[in-house]
């Protein structure tokens, strides 16, 4: 049977990197390539023996895709084809290859500068990677080779972000990537065609929750920014050019104008020429509001947000600046950081996550005392607020998608199956559909029925509809009779004797036989006339004929009755039947062999007789 | 910068937020919900009331919620489905047995009871496990449900009046039955001690009784003649049997406050400021745990009310609420705008002092912790 296997590497319970295996149609493909960032250690990368226990990867995959430039979903990839060794191609679309790089090049830093690691991928490793990408346009199919295509959908999320459909031949998958259903402040929601993959992936970790609205996200930021604007404090906001900054930024503006507050919102420059370059770049990308925006005036002009000057972290009173880099690891965030972290009165808020290593991670997990460069200590007086804004979808979001895309099967990585029971009865009962959950490092192999398109010729297509019974539907099969011709690449589907003509054959016949003893001391013609009689009485509604050649005939069955050589009260009933009517038949034996026990009645010994047919026992 | 296009997050509402609650949590469940109970401090049940095929799901709180010391360093502010089920029919009531996995429900169609196994930790379903057989097999309200605080697990039940019975879960065994003739449907049902319990009617009389005797009921007849107005009750839990005090509350909005022991007696009411009386059906009042002297009641519109009941006096006057949380009716999911949305139930958490949760007929579910005015402006509260 066709299948498609689907194993999502890695090991045990963790959650926090992609990466998953699919063979479909004789392809391989590795969807996403991410780095654990919980790791140090080689646990991080994603585990490649089970592609192959040494050597590269480049015969072994068709290709690799990649969802979005989030690390824990590419952080891993220039390990992978540099270190490891890949060179086919990477697929990412036009904003993912643009980003990617920049977030590779800054986690390869932290890494190796900050923390001192040596078994890491280089910048020119990184360069080298990027050399084998292929960039994707959304809804464009792409050829891979001869048989596999892809296509991306817009997932939402992040810029960028992409759903892809992957198809060889009939067969098709697709994989989600991390997707928002709700549209976002500054990116649209995920969108799919009714596709109908065969098997729909997708993550499993917000899939049990019911997400809090982002009213109430965005009102907490106010809140904690207002608070310390009132109290005299300053707030530090350590973005990333293209993550939040945009967004937070609108909504300080829109609430400083509502509430006619006077303290000065900075950001810095580089922030804002990044910024505008790739929004300009991938303005399609972004959502209508935006798009607007945009073509009006440049993204980051605002009446109550001016740009930053390295000074200014000096000034008196209160002051709102957003700077980069986003985790506090280098650069005027962290200058900004350092200068205002003695001071309770101040704040920092931290928009996302930040990595092992940076001075952002190490204030999110509780630490007031950091070790700065030439031993110096810094005491961390000032608030530290985490809030996390990243759009994901959620319990809700899983059901939506799967009613757009009408998946056959779904599959869900990275949960723990006992805590996903109830999603999984909800989806099997809602949408009729198995639901798969494979560990990680486990292959989940699904059956598929790819439909095969074949040709009718048009009299056997007469023929059929002639017979009468329900129009084709698709939900409904209807079974039919015909001979398949397989001619180079056609598939052709006619009549037997059609087939036989283009052969060159004559037509044989296969005909069963089988004998049946009776006792009956009647005539032969008389006992055929009994049965005849008996069965005209029984099997109503089927034709039953009795021909003056001697022979009864059921339907198609011929019955003739002969009597033993050696006992003229010995009957030999002589059942024959073509192919076609082989389950008919075995109906038609038990009434003649109730009927002999009807003839033996006479006898004294009233033994139950075991009666072997076919060596299936028939009572 | 076009402000139209930002006014869908900074209404008044919104911005007024901003002092008046120190956490708001906004949810949006696929279906609504009529119930809400605690099956823990950290997680409540709620389940759909449509007609046929329904789900019972047990929600965790948010941990940024629940985090006190660290809460500014958790940023999960998500609601996770620990448990979910399947039921065949709407779940109108919804009963936690405490110090057990275990919930029961009724439909609302029949006194009948459906009992579930809330799950543990190795499996996240919630299984319906039994039935327990109320005395009408055709109700109009369904019936009330209330377990018993404490010894083996014990659920008081009943449609009416006369049908309130106590029956032990495991054997099915009835244990106690409420000895009256009286048909008057019940509108709430809830033990104030371990053995005493209150019943409320829809015509406003309630029944007190201890199920250890067969003695016959203590009865208080309904502060109001009026038929045509529905009433609903609730009892404080307090630690003395003498601080426990009883509310009434009507569907023309009279709110009548009585002290257990001499529930005739005089106490204290008002006229409550409900914007929509007499066209309710799903009120519910409820005394705060642990702040003195407040209520809460919804159910009149898209909003639910506290009241600081100390400022009552005997002679009904009208009443300003102390507290309103317009969420529901302000960010209403609603597509249909002639059927305004409703708070279907809300209630509170156990020890949190200001800390609601509150359900509507749209589906959303709202966490709130208000801050109260007279204490705002000051240091902040605890």
């Amino acid at each position: 049977m066709p299948e498609i296997k689907v194993t999502p590497l890695g090991a045990g319970q963790d959650v926090g990197r992609s990466c998953i295996l699919v063979s479909i149609g004789g392809k391989n493909i590795m969807l996403d390539c991410g780095m654990h960032m919980g790791y140090n250690d080689d646990r991080r990368f994603p585990d490649f023996s089970y592609i192959t226990q040494n050597g590269r990867l480049t015969d072994f995959l068709d290709c690799v895709i990649i969802s979005h430039f989030h690390l824990d979903h590419c952080g891993a990839l220039p390990y992978m084809s540099e270190m490891v060794g890949y060179d086919g191609p990477i697929y990412m679309t036009h904003p993912t290859k643009a980003i990617c790089p920049i977030l590779l090049e800054d986690f390869r830093k932290i890494t190796v500068d900050k923390k001192g690691e040596t078994n890491f991928f280089t910048s020119q490793m990184i360069k080298d990677c990027m050399k084998k990408v292929i960039p994707l346009n959304l809804h464009q199919t792409v050829q891979v080779d001869d048989e596999l295509e892809i296509k991306a959908y817009y997932a939402g999320h992040v810029l960028g972000a992409a759903m892809v459909h992957i198809k060889v031949g009939s067969e098709s998958v697709v994989y989600t990537g991390d997707y928002n259903m709700t549209p976002d402040r500054h990116l649209g929601a995920a969108w799919i065609d009714k596709c109908r993959p065969d098997i729909l992936i997708s993550e499993s970790t917000y899939a049990t929750t019911i997400r809090d609205s982002k009213r109430c996200r965005e009102r907490d930021f106010l809140k904690k920014v207002h608070e310390s604007i009132e109290r005299g404090g300053k707030v530090l906001i350590p973005v990333f050019a293209l993550g939040r900054a945009q967004e937070l930024c609108i909504l300080l503006e829109t609430f400083w104008e509502r509430m006619n507050l006077k303290a000065p919102i900075y950001f810095s420059t580089g922030l804002t020429e990044k910024a505008n370059h790739y929004y300009k770049l991938f303005i399609t990308w972004t959502n209508q509001k935006i798009r607007k925006t945009f073509v009006q005036r440049n993204m980051f002009e605002f009446k109550h947000i001016k740009a930053f000057d390295r000074s200014y972290a000096d000034n008196p009173g209160p002051m709102v600046v957003f700077a980069t880099p986003g985790m506090l690891h280098a650069g005027q965030s962290l200058q900004i950081f350092k200068k205002w972290a003695g001071n309770e009165k101040n704040m920092v808020i931290m928009p996302g996550y930040c990595v092992q290593g940076t001075i952002g991670h190490k204030i999110l997990n509780g630490q007031r005392k950091l070790e700065m460069e030439g031993r110096a200590t810094l005491d961390v007086k000032l608030q530290v607020e985490y809030m996390s804004f990243s759009a994901h979808a959620d319990a809700k979001g899983i059901m939506q998608l799967i009613r757009m895309a009408e998946p056959r099967n779904m599959l869900l990585v990275h949960g723990e199956a006992v805590k996903m029971e109830f999603l999984k009865g909800k989806i099997e009962q809602e949408f009729s559909i198995d639901c798969y959950m494979p560990a990680n490092g486990e292959t989940t192999t699904v059956t598929t029925n790819p439909s095969v398109p074949v040709d009718i010729s048009l009299n056997l297509l007469k023929r059929e509809m002639a017979l009468g019974g329900p129009l084709p539907d698709p939900k409904k099969p209807r079974t039919m009779h015909g001979t398949l011709i397989m001619k180079e690449n056609s598939l052709k589907l006619v009549s037997s004797e059609q087939a036989l003509k283009e052969l060159g054959l004559n037509e044989h016949q296969l005909r069963f036989t089988c004998h049946v003893q009776l006792q009956d001391p009647h005539s032969d013609a008389d006992t055929l006339h009994r049965i005849y009689t008996h069965l005209k009485s029984v099997l109503k509604g089927y034709t039953i004929q009795h021909l003056p050649d001697g022979t009864v005939i059921v339907e198609s069955i011929v019955i003739k009755v002969s009597s033993s050589a050696e006992d003229s009260n010995t009957k030999v009933l002589l059942l024959s039947w073509s192919y076609q009517v082989k389950t008919w038949t075995l109906f038609l034996e038990r009434f003649v062999i109730i009927y002999s026990f009807k003839c033996s009645e006479q006898q004294q010994d009233r033994e139950l007789i075991d009666i072997q047919w076919g060596g299936k026992k028939i009572h | 910068m076009e402000d139209a296009e930002f006014e869908d997050i900074l209404d008044d509402w919104f911005i007024e937020s901003l002092k008046t609650y120190k956490d708001l949590h906004v949810y949006q469940l696929e279906h609504p919900t009529q119930v809400l109970e605690w099956t823990s401090g950290k997680s409540v049940c709620v389940a759909g009331y449509s007609q046929s095929k329904n789900e019972i799901l047990e929600l965790r709180l948010p941990l940024k919620l629940l985090a006190d010391e660290n809460k500014s360093l958790c940023a999960e502010r998500d609601f996770k489905v620990s448990h979910g089920g399947f039921t065949d029919g709407p779940v109108r009531c919804l009963t936690h047995i405490p110090g057990t996995r275990c919930a029961v429900t009724n439909d609302g169609l029949s006194s009948d009871l459906q009992v579930w196994d809330l799950g543990g930790e190795e499996s996240d379903v919630i299984r319906r496990t039994g039935s327990i057989k109320g005395k009408r097999s055709a109700s109009e309200r369904g019936s009330r449900i209330a377990a018993r605080p404490s010894s083996a697990p014990q659920v008081l039940h009943g449609a009416q009046i006369s049908d309130v019975q106590l029956t032990e879960l495991a054997s099915g065994e009835t244990l106690y039955k409420l000895e009256t003739d009286s048909a008057d449907p019940l509108s709430s049902l809830q033990f104030v001690s371990d053995t005493v319990f209150l019943a409320g009617c829809c015509n406003g009389s309630v029944y007190v009784a201890d199920t250890r005797t067969s003695a016959p009921p203590q009865l208080s007849h309904s502060p109001s003649s009026d038929e045509s107005v529905i009433w609903w009750t609730d009892a404080a839990a307090g630690p003395h049997p003498s601080s426990r005090r009883v509310i009434r509350v009507s569907s023309s909005g009279q709110a009548v406050v009585s002290d257990l022991r001499n529930l005739g007696g005089a106490g204290c009411q008002a006229q409550l400021d409900v914007q929509t009386p007499g066209r309710c059906s799903q009120v519910k009042v409820s005394w705060a745990p642990t702040l003195d002297d407040c209520i809460s009641v919804s159910g009149f519109s898209g909003v639910v009310q506290i009241y600081n009941t100390c400022l009552w006096g005997a002679e009904p006057q009208e009443a300003r609420p102390l507290f309103e949380h317009r969420g529901h009716a302000v960010s209403s999911q609603q597509t249909d705008d002639s059927v305004p949305t409703v708070v279907t139930s809300h209630i509170w958490h156990p020890e949190r002092p200001r800390t609601l949760l509150s359900a509507a007929s749209d589906g959303s579910v709202h966490v709130w912790d208000w801050v109260d005015p007279d204490r705002q402006g000051g240091s902040p509260t605890p």
